[in-house]
């Protein structure tokens, strides 16, 4: 396995990566966004891109979890504002609330010389990275991929190897609720969830977090610097609230 | 006349001894193209595709969905045409 790129950085080639932004995103315009990027890194396995986001509240199974680490019925989470959704990552059961920060590298395994389990071990060493400037020692989790503090999970690692390069990834609680994770048992893990904030004595602010994350990604996987984006021009077109007129007598 | 080539579908150097087959993405019979993804292996953590090494009619599935895997076993062939 060569999962040690503390040591053996793969150089990109001078090359940016691509980090977008994005704020919420909704699960079926994060399919179509990996889709196209991975079909640009693909024909260019040198070129790579990290969507940084978070998900409408809901909770999404991947193909380790089952509905047995839902506590609730799917009818009854989708009552309350957070549908369950099965998708093809690894990893298993997930709540996604506000205060999380998604980050899904694309990247091409086979420039970095990485296998699957090396990509995964990655991951977590980029929230111990993380954790590290928060003053915060992380436990990586090899049996649940994820990261712990203090025996808590904080991060979440469910990724997918397609044709060579990486959809998903890991999801981070920076400052979520904790109190809606106990209804569901994220990766089959009895232990309570916890938070970067509730961890550390230092304010925790989701954009400063987010861009630490796409510079450890740049740094781990060889890029030379991080190019950001706010926007992609394949995603669906937002709806603009401020823009409604409203007329009032 | 030339019998026809049959090519392994074999499971990815993964890592890990860790992995199991996720689930079929073709059936026995289909045709598939090289390059297309015919199966899914799990490991802890992620997913990972397996895909045809070539093109031409699959054979039977050699795995079951569930089944521990190991990198270069066997899954399936691809018998071309």
């Amino acid at each position: 396995m060569t999962g040690d790129l503390d040591t053996h950085p793969v150089s990109a080639g001078g090359r940016p990566l691509r980090a977008y932004r994005l704020g919420r995103v909704g699960f079926d315009d994060l399919l179509a966004l990996q889709a196209r990027l991975a079909y640009d890194v693909s024909g260019d396995p040198a070129d790579g891109a990290v969507i940084l986001c978070d998900h409408p509240p809901g909770v999404t199974i991947g193909r380790e979890g089952s509905r047995a680490h839902l506590r609730r019925p799917p009818e009854e989470f989708a009552a309350r504002g957070r549908p369950v959704r099965w998708v093809g990552r690894g990893g298993g059961a997930l709540l996604h609330l506000p205060g999380q920060v998604a980050c899904y590298p694309v990247v091409a395994l086979g420039r970095l010389g990485l296998t699957p389990a090396g990509y995964v071990a990655a991951l977590q060493g980029l929230v111990v990275d993380l954790l590290g400037d928060y003053g915060l020692t992380g436990e990586p989790d090899p049996d649940r991929p994820g990261v712990r503090i203090n025996g808590r999970r904080v991060a979440h690692v469910g990724a997918a190897v397609r044709g060579g390069v990486t959809s998903f990834g890991l999801v981070l609680n920076a400052n979520p609720d904790l109190e809606p994770f106990r209804e569901v048992r994220c990766d089959d893990d009895p232990a309570p969830m916890t938070s970067l904030q509730r961890e550390t004595t230092i304010r925790v602010r989701v954009p400063a977090v987010r861009q630490r994350l796409a510079e450890l990604v740049a740094a781990r996987f060889g890029f030379a610097r991080v190019s950001p984006f706010h926007t992609h021009p394949g995603l669906a077109p937002r709806p603009s609230y401020h823009a409604v007129a409203t007329r009032s007598r | 006349m030339a019998e026809p080539r049959r090519v392994p579908v074999v499971v990815p150097d993964l890592g890990t001894a860790r992995a199991a087959l996720s689930l079929w993405h073709a059936r026995p019979g289909d045709r598939v193209y090289d390059g297309d993804r015919v199966a899914e292996v799990v490991i802890p953590g992620a997913v990972v595709d397996v895909a045809a090494p070539a093109s031409g009619i699959l054979g039977d599935w050699l795995a079951r969905p569930g089944d521990a895997v190991a990198a270069g076993q066997v899954l399936t062939v691809v018998e071309e045409e």
